[in-house]
């Protein structure tokens, strides 16, 4: 591979990181909303929010960003294909984080609320001084976790044209007439991004160990 | 007509493109099954020599996105001379894919088997095979249910990833008809809809599974 | 209206209360007032409903029927026998202080952000008066060394020492204790009773539910004997130790000792 190749290969990982990463903000804090919601367990919205992390959970990363795309302009909705691709990733990953934000928090210790309240916490202080620092802590390796799961549906972005690091690789070949280094290239940049969350994972466990014992 | 009279005139694509993923998923989640049995039966032993080449394959397809392996299969292996189809070459990255999954899913039940259990077979004269076929592996099959089904899940998920390589399934079949009859909307609830039936099925089954389990005390319902 | 004509010194004042869980009857028409400066102790088999009581005062339970008055201010319920709003209510139990049986320190804050968060951002008080005020609880507590420690390296004595400079930092009117030593390894409890001796000595009210009986003897001003969810015995320590009036109480009293 020549440099033109290698320049392509990190903007076609580029392209992969930062979609990746908007979905990624946008979902954890869209999971949580979901999760706060629920918890509310408001009739009919309750139902709704079940069926779509249900739909969310079944339905393959491919199948969803397709029909985005295809499916946005017969409702006269235009977006463009990053803002589809984020769209799609971001209405996946949410589920899974609503999931996690939500078992965090019917996993908090009572006593711990008890203790809050009995000090006179308002119910609003006690989810932001008291509850939140903890659901974060014990969320996040499940949150990271999902992040390497997103980073390995993203190539499902390339389906409508996005050269993502999956895509650029046919690029690349198209030239070079040599599919393997390319596509080795991208396994290695895709194993260098996963095993950073890996590792960003255990030591999210270990701090999250630390506050349970 | 209307738009949902269309789809059900093209039934028949949904169907057998239904019927392919259905084909392409039971077959490589299949070899996948085996494969994770055994890569866990190589990992057996005091100081297996396969142990540290297996365990840094295992992790590494763990870090990678599925649908690299299947460009490996379909795009980097002519390369050497070896040149299969795009439905072979996506059966055969689902299986190895997911076969490590397993073997990893298997892996982490195995370093909680009690000990006791294999002295107990030692003593009356199993052999290693023996053992692992009839003691170990059935156990850790039982232990690791709801883990296996969450896999089947992304297994089927991943069947999806295929259409990019030009293998004709479900998301396929909804592709094409959508551009033919220029019906995205109703094409793709269709066939979201048969991913969600699949899973929701696969769910149950696996629950029953848990009865089946409960009843022989391996856990509670 | 009998609620205004409250007598000025008590800090509870607990009239008529009544609750049951699920058909059961916890408490039936408990009556009890607890002076300013007064250490009330209640005592009781488990089951007998002492924990749901106190848990009362500071309304973690919701009594059915009947009335608490925390330093003459009515708990629970406004003027108008609605259920009060929530930052209402957040007030009036900040004028109790809790000390729990599993000691409930927070995991995430280090000690003396446990014992300053409520001051702070209940109180509405600066950082440094906040944390100046922890530091002398704590010294009072003998946990000033660990100020920086968080609290699951601490022992069992230790958090629960730290749990009551926690509820001491509201400069609450009552002190309540639920069973404050039943977590404890027996070594332990030694050292958290000799720091609510002190508070009894400097002053503080307190109720107190135990099954430490020397302790009760020694501390207590005033001691309830709670059964099936009413109070059958009320006495002074001396009294109510050697010569109980009821059957029960004395029989309690031979299998404790």
């Amino acid at each position: 591979m020549n440099t033109s190749a290698w320049h392509m290969l990190l903007e076609g990982a580029w392209t992969t990181v930062w979609i990746s990463g908007v979905s990624i903000a946008i979902g954890v804090v869209a999971g949580l909303l979901i999760a706060l919601i629920r918890l509310a367990r408001i009739p009919i919205v309750d139902q709704l929010l079940v069926l779509y992390v249900s739909l969310a959970r079944a339905t393959p990363l491919v199948t969803l960003t397709l029909f985005i795309f295809l499916s946005a302009p017969t409702f006269g909705i235009n977006l463009n294909r990053n803002v589809t691709g984020i769209l799609a990733l971001t209405l996946n990953t949410t589920a899974f984080n609503a999931e996690i934000w939500r078992s965090a928090f019917r996993n908090f210790s009572r006593e711990q609320r008890e203790a809050a309240m009995a000090v006179g916490m308002t119910p609003w202080i006690t989810f932001r001084r008291i509850m939140l620092p903890q659901l974060v802590v014990t969320s996040l390796p499940g949150l990271v976790n999902e992040m390497s799961f997103l980073i390995k549906g993203s190539p499902a972005i390339a389906v409508i044209g996005i050269v993502d690091l999956t895509r650029v690789t046919n690029r690349i070949s198209a030239v070079t007439y040599e599919p393997l280094p390319p596509i080795l290239a991208a396994c290695a940049l895709y194993m260098l991004a996963i095993g950073c969350l890996v590792w960003l994972q255990r030591l999210a466990e270990r701090r999250a160990n630390r506050l349970a014992v | 007509m209307t738009n949902w009279q269309i789809l059900w005139d093209a039934r028949d694509q949904f169907w057998s493109g239904f019927l392919s993923t259905m084909e392409i998923f039971g077959l490589s989640i299949s070899a996948a099954f085996l494969i994770g049995c055994v890569m866990l039966f190589m990992l057996e032993g005091t100081r297996p020599r396969l142990a540290l080449p297996l365990r840094i394959f295992i992790d590494g397809m763990r870090m990678l996105p599925f649908l690299m392996l299947a460009y490996v299969l379909y795009y980097g292996l002519p390369t050497f001379g070896i040149r299969l189809n795009a439905w072979w070459a996506g059966v055969g990255a689902l299986a190895v894919y997911h076969g490590c999954y397993f073997a990893e899913i298997f892996r982490g039940s195995r370093l909680t088997f009690p000990p006791g259990q294999i002295e107990a077979a030692k003593a009356h004269g199993f052999t290693k095979g023996k053992m692992f076929l009839r003691l170990i592996l059935p156990q850790i099959v039982m232990q690791t249910r709801p883990l296996i089904g969450n896999q089947l899940i992304y297994a089927l998920k991943d069947t999806a990833f295929l259409v990019i390589i030009t293998v004709r399934e479900l998301t396929a079949a909804a592709n094409n008809l959508s551009g033919t009859y220029f019906i995205p909307t109703e094409a793709f609830i269709v066939v979201i809809g048969f991913y969600w039936a699949v899973s929701i099925v696969m769910e149950i089954i696996i629950k029953q599974c848990g009865r089946f389990s409960a009843k022989r005390g391996f856990d509670h319902v | 209206m009998s609620e205004t004509t409250l007598p000025e010194t008590a800090a509870v004042s607990i009239r008529q209360l009544s609750k049951s869980f699920d058909g059961v009857e916890v408490l039936r028409d408990v009556n009890l007032e607890v002076a300013k400066g007064e250490v009330v102790t209640i005592l009781g088999s488990s089951g007998s409903g002492k924990s749901t009581l106190l848990r009362c005062i500071n309304w973690l339970e919701q009594p059915d029927r009947g009335s608490i008055h925390i330093a003459g201010q009515r708990i629970g319920v406004d003027d108008a026998g609605r259920p009060m709003p929530v930052k209402t209510l957040a007030r009036v139990r900040a004028r109790t202080g809790m000390v729990f049986q599993s000691f409930n320190l927070w995991p995430h804050l280090n000690v003396l952000h446990n014992v300053t968060e409520a001051p702070i951002h209940v109180l509405g008080k600066s950082k440094r008066e906040a944390e100046e005020h922890a530091r002398a609880l704590l010294e009072k507590v003998g946990m000033s060394h660990k100020a920086d420690a968080y609290p699951n390296t601490l022992s069992g004595g230790q958090k629960q020492r730290v749990a009551i400079a926690r509820a001491l930092a509201m400069q609450p009117e009552v002190m309540l204790f639920d069973e404050p030593t039943s977590a404890l390894d027996p070594e332990l409890v030694g050292e958290v009773l000799a720091v609510i001796k002190d508070l009894s000595a400097e002053g503080y009210t307190m109720v107190i539910v135990t099954h430490e009986m020397a302790f009760a003897r020694a501390v207590s001003d005033q001691v309830v004997f709670l059964e099936k969810g009413l109070i059958i015995e009320r006495a002074d320590p001396e009294t109510f130790f050697t010569n109980a009036s009821t059957e029960r109480v004395r029989k309690f009293l031979e299998r404790e000792s």
